[in-house]
């Protein structure tokens, strides 16, 4: 019986926000058992018929992220020989995508070899969040839903920051100054911008605010926080130029290496970080870490995506 | 160059002209029309078996029909039994399209680059991409030339007091843009915002409708808009179709950073309508007191009258852009502030480097 109703597989990179999204949808994840063989190969058994049903696969970028990656490929790939109708790969935060350019010589464009290869294994839509570029989308030759963090983010700021009309919105680099805006003119906020300078002559690397925040509460937006050392420098910068505090509101908070450290150490008063990437035990030796829920955007993107509706409402609307 | 042939598309021969002597050996023939039913024709001139072939087309006014002859050039070359093609591109068509903006839009850069690999090339050549990660659109290698080095070298011979200078990008997407041309020159760099938000029509159905006249009254430029930034859009609107009766402060428009009695160039990949940069031109003068400004461009492509209003607008000392695109010469001397940058040198360099299997990293850092 071809019944086409929806199958949510998680991988083993963030089962608790699988977990979420399903509960939101209303369904229990499907049975997949996901592990290794000795010899560290991948090994993947989908539990139950998915033959002509919409099959949703979530798996982040994160952890052990050449495992993850070919644990989802190994998946898509399972339920394409497995008559699945529709494949839908859902990657909260998208692997490599900051290798999405040849910024040097010779540099491989990484983030453009996984969607090929995500495609290969057998695809047919991609959902994402928050991509570091969002020409990533044109990678792929399959539809992608870029989603976005921003209003949750806003959501969070004006329930959670209450001095937050007396706020503003910084960059913590030139590239990112396109999202720092947008999230001001949506709070109706100043915003300002800080740069790495390099190139100056006998001057080791120094950071140049532009804009001013003397008495205002600072708020740093960016799209991922990996080793924290530019948003700490950053947090200085800010404290020494009369911010009264400092906030860091960043959609992946992957937080590799000693960041847990750099955070504690830091003037940061908060470092706000979506689920995209779990972080629970992080939280537990780090107090500043707060958490932004975004599988209910997920969540209402999957059901829309099976619904065949527009999720264009998404873009703007954090889903209740 | 040894077993290379260099064609020319009809879309900039003066560029490509340049180029051929720069490398001293002429333009290959090649015979392009059109039949009277509009289809574009293209006769190879003379043998390009087991040649590196370099075909030199960029974009232009008549993009659709330099595009098509593009993909047959590749295409006869292909057919011809050529070694390797590499396509020149100095200015990418519909590099602005390279990304979903929100609703359903295509992404046309991918289809182009599409329509490239199917037709047969082998490697692009190409400068200042919209955004780098197009490259990341072909599955063949491609080599986005920088114009930063010349134009470095421009603002150092022609403005003396460039080092009390700043740079400003007009927007926040250009950010970078402008940071590692203030690294290079080692001087500050600004960042203008215009908030649309604060827009007392956005989001409010009067907004639509004011588009939508806009497509009635003016089709250019709703093709102009819908591919521009965002953040053009409202500039654009509001310069167009509220006129000059609003004054800076209405439009909110906010300078980050200090440009106070300073010499401020303001940087973009490419000026197309000139709306947004004469409001940034405007406020920069007005109302931050800058002493003076230049606008600089890589691509100018400066489509309809946008070359009248920059001339006429008084706060704009100096347009500056490379000749990636063809400005025709009547167009050309219309206006007086115009600076034309030759970056054929650095095309040039590319293509013997590329025929040589040299590496070209050096051109990145380098004005030839």
């Amino acid at each position: 019986m071809a019944t086409n109703s929806i199958k949510i597989f998680a991988g083993n990179s963030h089962i608790d926000l699988a977990k979420l999204v399903a509960k939101r949808i209303g369904i229990d994840l499907s049975r997949v058992m996901v592990l290794k063989y000795s010899n560290q190969e991948t090994s993947v058994t989908i539990g139950e018929s998915v033959r002509d049903e919409d099959v949703f696969i979530i798996q982040s970028g994160c952890g052990e992220i050449n495992d993850n990656i070919m644990e989802l490929l190994i998946m898509i790939n399972a339920c394409r020989t497995a008559s699945a109708r529709r494949i839908t790969a859902v990657i909260p935060c998208f692997p490599y995508a900051r290798q999405d350019k040849k910024d040097k010589s010779r540099a491989p464009i990484s983030a453009k070899l996984v969607a090929n290869m995500i495609t290969v294994a057998g695809a047919n839509h991609v959902i994402t969040m928050d991509l570091h570029a969002s020409q990533i989308q044109g990678f792929f030759n399959v539809p992608v839903d870029n989603l976005y963090c921003e209003p949750s983010m806003l959501n969070y700021i004006k329930i959670n920051i209450p001095e937050w009309k007396n706020s503003i919105i910084v960059s913590p680099d030139a590239g990112g100054a396109k999202r720092a805006t947008s999230i001001a003119d949506r709070l109706n906020l100043d915003f300002a911008l800080i740069h790495k300078e390099r190139k100056k002559a006998n001057e080791v690397s120094r950071m140049v605010l532009v804009g001013d925040v003397n008495g205002k509460i600072a708020i740093l937006v960016d799209d991922m926080a990996d080793t924290c050392g530019t948003l700490k420098m950053a947090a200085e910068t800010l404290k020494e130029n009369g911010a009264v505090k400092v906030y860091a509101i960043v959609a992946h908070g992957i937080l590799s290496g000693n960041a847990i450290d750099v955070i504690n150490d830091s003037c940061l008063e908060k470092l706000v970080v979506t689920n995209t990437i779990p972080h629970d035990d992080k939280k537990l030796i780090c107090t500043k870490i707060d958490t932004i829920d975004i599988s209910s955007t997920l969540a209402e993107a999957i059901r829309r995506t099976h619904n065949g509706e527009s999720v264009s409402f998404l873009f703007s609307n954090a889903p209740e | 160059m040894r077993r290379a042939k260099v064609f020319s598309g009809s879309s900039h021969p003066e560029l490509a002209n340049n180029i051929c002597d720069r490398l001293g050996v002429p333009p290959s023939p090649v015979v392009l029309k059109k039949f009277s039913n509009q289809e574009t024709s293209v006769e190879i001139g003379c043998s390009v078996r087991n040649e590196n072939v370099f075909i030199i087309q960029s974009g232009s006014t008549q993009i659709n029909d330099h595009l098509m002859e593009l993909l047959i050039m590749i295409s006869a070359c292909k057919g011809s039994s050529a070694n390797r093609i590499t396509a020149v591109l100095p200015y990418f068509p519909y590099s602005k399209q390279s990304k979903k903006k929100k609703y359903r839009c295509a992404i046309t850069a991918k289809v182009v680059a599409n329509l490239l690999s199917v037709a047969g090339v082998d490697h692009i050549i190409t400068m200042d991409l919209h955004a780098s990660q197009m490259q990341g659109f072909f599955n063949k290698p491609v080599d986005n030339l920088y114009a930063e080095p010349c134009v470095a070298k421009w603002i150092q011979d022609a403005v003396p007091e460039y080092i009390h200078g700043v740079v400003v990008s007009k927007n926040a997407g250009g950010a970078k843009r402008v940071t590692s041309l203030a690294d290079r020159l080692k001087i500050d760099f600004a960042l203008i915002h215009t908030d649309r938000t604060r827009e007392p029509r956005r989001n409010t159905p009067n907004n639509s409708t004011t588009c939508v006249t806009k497509i009635e009254v003016n089709n250019v430029e709703i093709v102009n808009d819908m591919d521009d930034e965002i953040d053009d859009v409202s500039t654009d609107h509001l310069t167009d179709s509220t006129a000059s009766i609003i004054s800076d402060a209405e439009t909110n428009i906010t300078l980050v950073g200090d440009v106070e009695g300073k010499i401020t160039f303001i940087v973009d990949d490419m000026i197309d309508s000139s709306g947004s940069f004469i409001a940034a031109a405007n406020h920069l003068m007005n109302k931050c007191n800058a002493k003076r400004v230049y606008v600089i461009a890589t691509h100018g492509i400066l489509s309809g009258d946008s070359l009248k209003e920059i001339e006429g607008c008084r706060s704009i000392y100096k347009l500056v852009v490379t000749n990636t695109f063809p400005i025709p010469p009547d167009k050309r001397h219309q206006i007086s502030k115009l600076v034309i940058i030759d970056i054929s040198a650095t095309l040039a360099e590319a293509i013997r480097r590329t025929h040589n299997g040299e590496s070209i990293s050096y051109l990145f850092d380098t004005a030839i």
